[in-house]
């Protein structure tokens, strides 16, 4: 592909550690393949500045394939970029022109701290999973897969819910910071199958109150998330979890 | 009841609470448009409709102590989860584009609805000094209309409403309403978790008729207290 790359001006996020202050650095990148992905432009960014002898920018990525949910940055102000329905390792440098400048910053969220350069530390996900996000019902041996049956709509909900990578993009393109798109699919994709319904108000108050604790925003209801999300993850699983607190909170013991 | 105050107070419950207020007030701007049309229906009706309402001054004042708590508790969660909502962003973003495909999505009423809500309280403390503390007496003209009366009379809504002052301010107010009713009607339901396919549409544009009309009945009443 010599010579018939894009020239690129690349304002990189770079900041030390969590206590550095951060700052942007312009590098200037040539010869870019439109054929790469987004994540490959950055390796062979790295290359140089590993060859200059200059600290290679720090992201996350693992999969490469668009289903671990590592990978995030915001480019040119989008949450994975530019495409819908799509992480940063699945966008393709042909979405870029010759001359262009990008910028790239990493997700910005109080309860996301930014560890170095790109990466932030999603742990307060984790956290809020642990409050909640799974059935500990036991169930003993494996049933016959007709012993419980699953209407076929709720399978598929909790299937579309289930496709949430947990990637933050929600939380990076809402105005308010809000993890309520990521919690309302952790919380659907077991609500609305029979094995999750047991734990359901516990689930959902609990959740929630680890959410508030991270220091995530409250939902505002513009929908951001939705269009950013790499996994098509609908607000309507938002009014699920709306509805399912309420009647946690005004129809069951939990919470007394 | 301390575990109704922490599931209201966590984020989920305030949007619950805000969505239950923002609703009420929706209920009151109908009641007080349906009261207001009156003046361009003519004759003795508005006057009669607010001799009627100040009849029981008792029954007033508790439904406007309602009305004004109601408010306040709105006014209370806008700021409140506004405060958190800035605060857990954090360090803002060097560039910000919406994905979302919405034609207007640069100017889209529910990216500011904090800003829309205070203008929209200027507005109701201008239309507060008019009309119920008749600008505390400073225009005299407007006070020997309004007299020792309560009641708001078709000769003194015809006189504040024609003030440059008025005419501007709650044409602005109008504006305003429409957008952040245009936003809060929705997305009050969505926070209530009424959400569903078959529904949505009618709560999109629903919403959004709504808003239009209230705001639309507003100028009717104030564009015809201008031609009087």
């Amino acid at each position: 592909m010599s010579g018939q790359g894009m020239e690129l001006k690349l304002q990189i996020w770079r900041q030390a550690n969590a206590e550095d202050k951060g700052r942007f650095h312009i590098y200037h990148l040539s010869d870019v393949s439109p054929h790469m992905s987004f994540l490959e432009m950055l390796d062979v960014l790295n290359e140089q500045l590993i060859t200059l002898g200059e600290e290679p920018v720090a992201f996350d990525h693992d999969c490469r394939e668009g289903i671990c949910g590592m990978c995030s940055l915001m480019i040119n102000g989008q949450a994975h970029g530019p495409d819908k329905e799509t992480t940063t390792c699945q966008l393709h440098m042909r979405r870029f022109s010759d001359g262009d400048t990008i910028v790239i910053e990493p997700w910005r969220a109080k309860a996301f701290p930014v560890i170095r350069d790109l990466v932030v530390d999603r742990g307060s996900f984790d956290r809020i999973m642990s409050k909640g996000g799974f059935v500990s019902v036991n169930t003993g041996n494996p049933a016959d897969a007709n012993t419980i049956l699953v209407p076929k709509q709720d399978a598929d909900r909790a299937m579309d819910a289930a496709a949430c990578i947990g990637c933050g993009a929600c939380v990076a393109a809402c105005k308010n910071a809000s993890a309520l798109l990521f919690v309302s699919a952790k919380v659907s994709q077991l609500s609305l199958l029979p094995q999750g319904k047991p734990e359901k108000a516990q689930r959902v108050l609990n959740m929630v109150a680890q959410m508030d604790e991270e220091g995530f925003g409250s939902c505002t209801n513009t929908s951001e998330c939705e269009a950013a999300c790499p996994a098509g993850i609908s607000v309507s699983n938002i009014a699920r979890l709306n509805r399912d607190y309420m009647c946690a909170m005004l129809c069951s013991e939990e919470g007394m | 009841m301390k575990w109704l105050l922490n599931a209201l107070s966590s984020s989920v419950g305030k949007k619950f609470l805000m969505a239950i207020t923002g609703l009420l007030l929706c209920g009151f701007l109908v009641a007080h448009l349906a009261g207001n049309l009156l003046l361009p229906a003519g004759g003795d009706l508005f006057n009669d409709y607010a001799k009627k309402l100040h009849e029981n001054e008792g029954l007033l004042m508790v439904a406007e102590t309602g009305l004004f708590g109601i408010f306040i508790l709105h006014l209370y969660l806008a700021f409140s989860l506004t405060w958190g909502n800035n605060a857990a962003r954090g360090k803002g973003y060097a560039a910000t584009k919406s994905k979302r495909d919405d034609t207007m999505s640069k100017t889209r009423p529910d990216k500011w609805m904090i800003g829309s809500g205070i203008i929209l309280l200027l507005y109701l403390c201008l239309h507060l000094f008019d009309f119920k503390f008749h600008r505390f007496g400073m225009d005299q003209e407007l006070t020997a209309l309004a007299g020792d009366s309560e009641a708001v009379t078709t000769k003194v809504a015809i006189h504040v409403l024609k003030s440059p002052l008025t005419m501007i301010g709650y044409a602005a107010g109008f504006v305003f309403l429409f957008a952040h009713l245009s936003h809060g009607v929705s997305s009050a339901f969505q926070s209530l978790g009424l959400s569903h396919p078959k529904y949505n549409s009618l709560i999109k544009y629903g919403g959004l008729a709504f808003a239009s009309l209230i705001s639309l009945g507003f100028f009717v009443v104030l564009f015809w207290a201008i031609s009087q």
